[in-house]
Parts: C-alpha cells; structure tokens; sequence
C-alpha cells in the first residue's frame, strides 16, 4: 500500500508541470509573432537576422542602405494565416485545403515544402516581388464561426497575420468577414466558403472571393431542366441551414428565370436521420415534372432512399441535386440514378482534361510525395488525387490571385495594403477550371460546369460533364442584391426574369468543349 | 462604554480579521490583484483574449460549481442559459437597418441587457422548476436534455437565431474599442460572483441548499420546501450564466445556434471538472488552463514533433482531464490544497515532534 500516495504525488508533480508549462509558453509569446510560428516549424528566413552582424565593416551607405531595407523589411513581410478545418463535418479536409493555398507559393514563388508527405508543415523559402512569405499560423476550425473568429484572432492579433487565407465553410466566411471590417490592415481572401452574404451583403472592402458562391455552382442546372430534360414543375428538398438554402437558390432563381415552376419547398433540419416525414410532404412523381436535391452529407443516402420506399423508383430523369449528388450514390441506390443532372463546383470532373489542367494537376504532385486526403481514402495518396476537387482549388485560387496582385504592385504592402487591394480586386486569374474576376462586391464572377451521371462501358454510373457555363455572376440577373431577402425557405420567389447566360451554356461532349 | 465590553468586541473583530486573513482568501485577494495589474505588463492578445475569455468561462464555469457544491446538482444547462442571453442580446440591440438576422430590435445595450437577464432569468426558474424533483444522474441527464433542445430549438426559429447567426453584435460605448476595460469590468464581476457564492453558502438560504445536497428527505420532513430550494438555486444560476453570456456575445461579436451545441456545453463542464467542481475557485483556474491549453500548446517548443498540433487539442484536454481525474477527483484546486497540506506537515515535521500530531495542528480553527 505504500507506493500509492508516493505514485499519486508523482503524477501530481506531472501534473503542476504540465500546468506551469502551459503558463511558461503564455508568457512567452508577444504581440509581434516573434514566437515560434505556430505550426511551421522551419524558420523561414534563418540567415536575415545574421547578415547585419556578419559585415561590421560595412561602407556608412551600404549601413545607410540596410537600415532602409530593415525598415522595409518590417512593412513588406508577409505573415500569412490560413484557416483550415480540422474539425467537424470537413475536418477530414485539412491537409487538402492548407496545401490548396501553400501551393502557388511553391510552384509560382520559389517556395519549397517543408515535409513531402503534409502540407501542414509549411512551407519556407517563397519569395514574392522581393517581398518574403511566411506562414505564421494555421487556424483549425470546426465549421462553427464562434471557433473559427477565436482561431482569427489568434492568428492575426498572437500570431501576428497580415494576410488571411480562409476560411472553408459558409457560415465561417459571414463571421470572418464581419471580422475583416474590425481589421482593416488585414487583407482577407476567402477559401472555399460559399455563403452568398458573405461578399454581397457584408461587403468588408478587405476581404476577397475567388470562387463562386453555393448559388452560383448550380447556374446553368435549371435552363437544362427546363429546356432539355423538359420539366415545368419542380420541387425541391434541402438541408435547412445557409448552404442548403443558398444552393437551392441558385436553382430555383434559374428554374423560375427561364419559366419554370417550383410548386413545393422541404427542408429536413441538418442533422435529420429518418427522412420520410419529409419526403411524404413531397409532391407525388405523377403530380411533379422532377425534383431538386441538397441534401448533404449522410443525408443525401438517407433522404434518397426515404424517397424510394415512400414514392417509388429513383429514376434519372425525374432527378436532379447540387454537387452532394455524386456517382457514388449508385453504389446503394442502383444504376437508375443514371441520367440526373448535377450542378457544378468549383473544379470539372476527371472527363474534361486540358493542358492547363494536366499542368496544375503535376504541379501538386511536383510538391509534395503524398497528402492525407478524403481523396484518397484518407491514406497517403497522390496530391494530385486532392488538388482535382474544390476544397483545394478554392484555396490555391485564392493565393494565385494574391500572388499575380503583389507581383502587380511590386510587393507594395504600404497604406494598410491599398494597392494590392486595387490590384487583386481587378485582376483576372485564368486558371486551369476556367476564368476568375470579381465583381464591385469583390465576389468571383466564375464559368461553372453542369454534370450529369451516366453509365460508363463498364456499366458503372460516373460523372461526366455536359455543358459549361461562362461568366456566372452572384446576382442572377437582379434575383439577388444586398436589399433583397437572403436565401431561406421562402426566398427566392419565383419569378420569370432575364439572365445573362442563359441560352449561352457551352456543350461539352465527350469532355471537349463545343466551342 | 466600559472596558470589560470593549475587549470581547476587539477579540472578535481580531478573530473575524484572522478569519478572513486565511491561505485561501489571501491568495485569491493576490490573484485578483495581479488580473486587475495584468493589463500594465500583459500582452494585449493575453489580455484581450486569453484572459478575457478565462473569466467569461470562468463565470459560467463558478455557476456549476456553486450548483455542484452547495446543491449537489451538476448541471449541463448553463452554457444553454448563457447562449439565451447572448441571443437575447443579439436580437435586442442590432439596429434594423444593420446587416444581421435575428429580430434587429435596435434598443439601447443597457436595456437589452435587463432584457436578456430578466428573459434567461425566467427560462432558468422554469427549467430549474421541472428538474427540482431530479437528483444525480437524472439531474444531468434532465439538464442535458435542456442543453441539445435548446439548440434545435434556436436552429429551428430562424427568426430567433438567423439560423446562421447573428452577427455584428457591438458592446456598448463603454466597452466598444476599448477590450481591456471590458477585461477589467470581467474581473470585477468574477470577484463580486465569487465573493456572492462564498457568502450565500453561509446565509440560512445557502445552509438550508447544503442541508437538502446532503439528506433532501431530512430537510423536508423539517420543513424545508427542498424542490423550491433547488430551484431557486437553478435561477441564481441561471442569472449569473446570463451575465457571462452577455459578456461572452459583446466579446465574440456574434452568436448562432452552433455556439450553444453540445460541443461548449461539454467544455463548460471540462472547464469545472479540470478546475475542481466543489471549489468556486477552481472554475477560474480551470477555464484558464483551458484557454491557455487551446491557444498555447501547439506553440510549445517540439510539441509538433510528437504530434501535439493543434487538430489534437480535444485529445490532450481528454488527457488532462484524465489525468485531474486520478490525481485528485477535486481538480487543480484539489491538488493545490493537497500540496497546501503536505508543505505544512513538513513544516511541522522540520520543526520536531515537539508540535503533537499533525491532525491536529492542521485542524480548523475552534
């Protein structure tokens, strides 16, 4: 029995240190992100400090000359943030979207990887316009915006982050926006969130989006239903919360645009598991010409196959969903899928390839050996693997645009970053997915992409893209503006109305673009 | 007056001076002294942030200790009563011609803080009352049951909750652009909580709450009304959680349905647990490690090497508490007492055994 208390007062003795650590590295650290940077363990610069001491002898002008440079040094430094998520519902992304927004640094500014098998490691050595890139921080979000503003403010107020690149999700990007306002000498460029308040309400003059908005990816989706696959009638069925009403959205405002009618709206709260309550407030397939899907996550599965036992067969041409509708639903609800319209991301499909693709595809690989992605099972897989979906497009997009806007004003950082602002928010990124501006919002004005699943010769059901659509804008042809109601369960109306690419879709057959 | 009644007098007020003079009291007078001196030295992320954030969990975290404590109920419904606040907050004082969602009152902040109290106040008596009769494991599970309707109940009326939040929630003029006063009025409002729940614990009302934690059958065949105790505990609570709910969403700017998920709650209660449940002391201590823990491990020099990024903070809280739960059921402050206790017996070990047994020096005072 005596060497219980004798254990006891061990492990308290772990204990008090583990604690007094914890309150040795919270006094350690101060306001100029002196500190060891958070989670890029490389020094990204280790001979900087070193070269004023190894000269002494220096001529007064060459003394005169450094101290010039050291003061630019303090203005034109980047210390970039980026805020990933490496909890909740996409926390499995986290390797896929830090890599996303390091790799223009590596490919386009000299950079090298820290680690060849994870992103979130760093990177150190990248250099634009002579000005050097740091990453300071990392923020680890879990799609909630509490957590992500707390992750912020550490990166920019501890760690001291001049640039921001994030976050991921919808909700996050209205709270990081709101706390760009707060933060004018902060310079912010979305990730891959697609709120539509976040640039067309918000509106905070620091803060950038390079990709398209839930609503937009699915332009394009209700001219085909209508005009092609012939549906006046639809109904539609999403995930109640600001994604799932943001990308019903975007169909419906098409759907009605071009004449069509939406005669039932259902919204199973996020989270729902047993679906049939809601799919029986659904029209019945005789009383409907099709129906709309966004559903996402595991209740894409379940609410479809609610669907099959209360109202019968899964039929292609009486289908359609946003981007959760992917080929993968074949493998528990049957081939029948075949022939449901898809709307689009922000990358195309593996059907359409290009040299700019195959370009930005091998550059990944050039990064890095391998990434933990959900693209590759979550195993160690080929970067390429994670850089073809959205989640890591989105981000890379980002950075290129920071980085071709820098290179523009010759790395001038001065005035609270008011040239680079000019700079990024007129630039024109021509990436490998497609051309990017931004509009008066500092919004994306995106091409997006229509899919549809069909069987491929080996009977499987794939996804294969059939048009393309350019220059899709956040409005809608005046759908959608900062004075009318933001999408929820009643909005938008539905109401006939010009839109500027509708008519203007490019086919796309056999992954060639017919134009 | 005479001489023989003025040495009594002067007896007890010296023994009430000594009384008050305790370890304890001390050392919590000196921790208050330095969190009101920190901001001379503190860095502003430490104070602004860091700190700011250890007293508003520190707050709601004390709300389960006094529950737990005197009343002997653990209660997972205060980040819930916190969050009503907050939105209750949200909703009152955003303007309607601001960008946000939520009901865009427009009222002035002072009065929307009367508003939220008075509205968590009420909904606090009201839970409070239908979970009295419950004891133990009930009690928490009632309460947990509070915590998760709670959140579908603000996911589900938008209105209430703009179901992605409202945003753009500013403090009034006293604190807007100025955090470091909203840090200090935290400060203050953790020493007046404190010094309330200590001095309520020896009011008929808090003996009669300690009575009913130890024998409810007793107290009620004396007459106590024991379901009415309970919740008039709950209520206080529930006021208190508010106020650190109003402070928490002029912090944060902003509040949705996922800030009151079961994901906070769960902290709040680690926040107690790492800090000891039955000492109002350590739900401060315990929501600075807390804190501290979340920010400040993924920089500690080679943490990265083995694995400790900031992905796995969940786990090394998991740890942590893990580890507060063998060593001693009573938390940081239990340990603290503990090593309190082993310093005095070696004390009076170094000084011979002269002094009789170490019961007895250690013992309470007559």
């Amino acid at each position: 029995m005596r060497y219980k208390p004798t254990f006891r007062r061990l492990l308290s003795l772990v204990g008090i240190v583990a604690v007094f650590a914890l309150l040795a590295a919270s006094c350690g650290d101060d306001d100029d992100g002196e500190a060891a940077p958070a989670t890029t363990a490389a020094p990204a610069e280790p001979e900087a400090p070193a070269e004023p001491e190894a000269e002494p002898e220096a001529e007064p002008e060459e003394m005169e000359e450094m101290e010039e440079m050291e003061e630019m040094d303090d203005h034109a430094h980047v210390h970039l943030g980026i805020l990933g998520e490496c909890e909740g519902a996409f926390g499995a992304f986290h390797e896929d979207v830090v890599a996303g927004a390091s790799l223009p640094f590596i490919t386009f500014a000299g950079g090298t990887s820290n680690s060849p098998t994870s992103a979130l490691e760093g990177f150190s050595g990248a250099v634009v316009a002579g000005v050097p890139i740091e990453v300071v921080g990392i923020g680890c979000g879990d799609d909630t915006p509490d957590r992500i503003i707390q992750e912020v403010r550490k990166i920019v107020e501890q760690d001291g982050a001049n640039v921001v690149i994030g976050p991921l999700s919808g909700d996050e990007s209205i709270a990081i926006a709101n706390y760009a306002k707060d933060h004018p000498e902060v310079t912010f460029l979305n990730g891959i969130a697609g709120a539509q308040e976040t640039t067309m309400v918000v509106q905070a003059p620091n803060f950038f989006r390079f990709n398209g908005d839930g609503a937009q990816w699915n332009a394009g989706l209700g001219d085909i239903l209508h005009n092609e696959a012939g549906w006046d009638t639809a109904a539609v069925i999403a995930d109640d919360y600001s994604f799932g009403w943001t990308s019903t959205a975007g169909f419906i405002a098409e759907f009605c645009a071009v004449g069509g009618e939406v005669i039932s709206r259902v919204f199973p709260p996020l989270g729902t598991t047993d679906y049939s309550s809601f799919v029986q407030q659904l029209p019945d397939p005789d009383e409907v010409d099709g129906y709309f899907w966004a559903v996402g996550g595991s209740g894409t599965n379940a609410s479809l196959e609610a669907f099959l036992a209360a109202k019968g067969d899964l039929t292609g041409d009486q289908h359609a969903g946003n981007l959760f509708f992917s080929p993968a639903l074949a493998a528990a609800l049957g081939t029948d899928i075949a022939g449901a319209y898809v709307g689009g991301f922000a990358t195309l499909p593996g059907d359409v390839s290009s040299p700019a693709i195959q370009e930005y595809l091998a550059s990944a690989d050039a990064a890095w050996d391998s990434l933990v992605s959900p693209m590759s099972g979550m195993e160690p897989g080929s970067p390429a693997a994670a850089a073809g979906f959205g989640f890591f497009y989105g981000f890379y997009s980002s950075a290129v645009a920071f980085i071709m806007a820098l290179e523009q004003v010759g790395g001038d950082l001065s005035d609270n970053h008011a040239a680079l602002r000019d700079a990024l928010a007129n630039i024109q990124i021509d990436g490998p997915y497609g051309t990017i501006t931004l509009d008066d919002n500092r919004q994306a004005i995106v091409d997006t992409s229509v899919q549809q699943l069909v069987l491929n010769d080996a009977g499987e059901v794939v996804s294969q893209t059939v048009a393309l659509i350019p220059a899709v804008d956040q409005s809608f042809g005046g759908t959608f503006s900062p004075t009318t109601p933001p999408p929820d369960r009643e909005n938008p109306v539905c109401e006939t109305r010009d839109l500027p690419w509708a008519g203007n879709a490019i086919p796309v057959v056999d992954g060639v673009p017919q134009s | 007056m005479s001489p023989t009644g003025a040495a009594p007098g002067r007896a007890q007020s010296r023994r009430t001076l000594r009384r008050l003079l305790s370890a304890r009291n001390v050392v919590v007078a000196a921790a208050t002294a330095l969190a009101l001196l920190l901001p001379l030295f503190g860095s502003n992320f430490f104070v602004e942030f860091v700190m700011t954030r250890t007293m508003i969990l520190g707050i709601a975290a004390a709300t389960i200790v006094f529950l737990a404590a005197y009343g002997g109920m653990v209660s997972l419904a205060q980040y819930l009563l916190a969050g009503v606040a907050g939105f209750m907050v949200g909703n009152a004082v955003v303007a309607q011609d601001a960008w946000s969602k939520g009901l865009k009152l427009g009222w002035n902040p002072w009065v929307a803080v009367l508003f939220a109290l008075a509205v968590t106040t009420a909904v606090a008596f009201v839970l409070g009352a239908l979970a009295s009769r419950t004891t133990g494991i009930y009690f928490l599970m009632i309460t947990l049951t509070y915590a998760v309707i709670g959140y579908y109940v603000f996911g589900s009326i938008t209105p209430l909750s703009g179901f992605g939040g409202i945003t753009g929630i500013d403090p009034p003029g006293l604190f807007e652009d100025h955090p470091q006063r909203m840090y200090l009025a935290l400060v203050v409002l953790s020493v007046l909580v404190y010094v309330a729940f200590r001095v309520l614990a020896v009011t008929p009302f808090g003996l009669a709450l300690q009575g009913i934690r130890d024998d409810p059958v007793r107290m009620a065949s004396l007459g106590f009304n024991v379901s009415l105790h309970r919740t008039l505990a709950f209520t206080l609570a529930g006021f208190t959680a508010g106020l650190a709910g109003v402070f928490n969403v002029w912090w944060n700017g902003q509040i949705d349905p996922t800030s009151i998920s079961i994901g906070p709650t769960l902290d709040l209660l680690i926040v107690a647990v790492i800090g000891g449940t039955l000492s109002l002391e350590g739900a401060w201590l315990g929501a600075f490690v807390f804190v501290a823990a979340n920010n400040y491990l993924r920089n500690l020099p080679l943490v990265d090497h083995i694995g400790i990024t900031e992905a796995r903070f969940n786990t090394i809280v998991g740890v942590l508490v893990l580890l507060i739960m063998i060593l001693s059921p009573d938390g940081l402050a239990g340990i603290i007492d503990r090593i309190r206790l082993g310093l005095r017996r070696l004390v009076q070990l170094s000084r011979g055994s002269g002094a009789g047994p170490p019961e007895a020096a250690a013992g309470s005072a007559p």
